[in-house]
């Protein structure tokens, strides 16, 4: 791994509290050129943008029967 | 008709308005309750409970915030009181940071989110995954990372700081990744 600049735990640990936020800091900037050159990061990255996706995509559909028994609990079976 | 005009409606009692809005809303906060709990029935519980709550206090709803916010706060609510119900539940303690980052590889992670509408097995890996985080740290990364909130949103809907989010929602990827990495290994 690349310990050049900064260590591949620090980036590891960036990675997950800064993912999605506005990057333009001084430490982003060298945690996004070791990014660049440390391919174990660039993978511990991708993974985790990954397993971030896999949440997103991993979705339940109510059912039929769970739609009418809500709105006969609100009351509201009526205006259905 | 706007979503705006609706909630008026629904306050000033119209309840085909009421029943609009239900409609517009139940799917997310079903899919949002089951993703905290990971059980239907509990989804179910927590949805009507929900938007129980949201017909009682309508007349509240000020529009200062959309009202979809608003209702993400209800259910969050909801989620962590039926957890905090369940007290005998074992959750991952996070004392420890230096577990948290392993810089172990799977092989091949790439096809993994196409894989997920059809893959029982994925499926269940993700479920105990998340199941080992406590709710306080599934809810943020639920609204953070899955919701798709802003860090400051995120903040207001469960009511915590933002430095506490970031917190927990680095926490909550990095152990995440990680449980998933092993399973993929086995």
């Amino acid at each position: 791994m690349n310990e050049k600049i900064v260590t591949c735990k620090e980036v590891m640990n960036y990675i997950c509290e800064s993912l999605g936020e506005d990057l333009n800091s001084e430490k982003c900037i060298a945690i996004k050129d070791h990014l660049d050159e440390c391919s174990d990061c660039k993978s511990y990255y991708k993974t985790v943008e990954i397993t971030i996706d896999c949440y997103r995509k991993y979705n339940v559909k109510m059912s039929k029967d769970a739609h009418e028994r809500l709105m006969k609990f609100l009351d509201l079976n009526d205006c259905d | 008709m706007e979503e705006k005009e609706i909630i008026k409606r629904a306050q000033s009692g119209d309840r085909k308005a009421l029943a609009n809005l239900v409609k517009i809303h139940e799917q997310t906060i079903y899919n949002f309750a089951f993703k905290i709990c990971r059980d239907k029935d509990k989804a179910e519980n927590i949805m009507q409970e929900t938007f129980y709550s949201m017909v009682k206090s309508l007349h509240q709803f000020d529009g200062k915030s959309k009202l979809s916010t608003w209702l993400f706060r209800i259910v969050s609510n909801h989620c962590l009181m039926l957890a905090r119900k369940m007290k005998n539940r074992l959750f991952v303690s996070f004392e420890d940071d230096e577990n948290v980052f392993e810089e172990k590889y799977a092989a091949d992670w790439s096809a993994l989110p196409n894989k997920i509408t059809e893959n029982e097995e994925l499926k269940v890996i993700l479920d105990n995954a998340i199941k080992k985080l406590s709710p306080d740290y599934r809810m943020i990364f639920l609204l953070r990372d899955v919701e798709g909130f802003s860090t400051e949103k995120t903040a207001e809907i469960a009511n915590l700081s933002v430095p506490a989010v970031k917190s927990r929602l680095h926490r909550a990827r990095a152990f995440l990744r990680n449980e998933l990495s092993k399973s993929l290994q086995k």
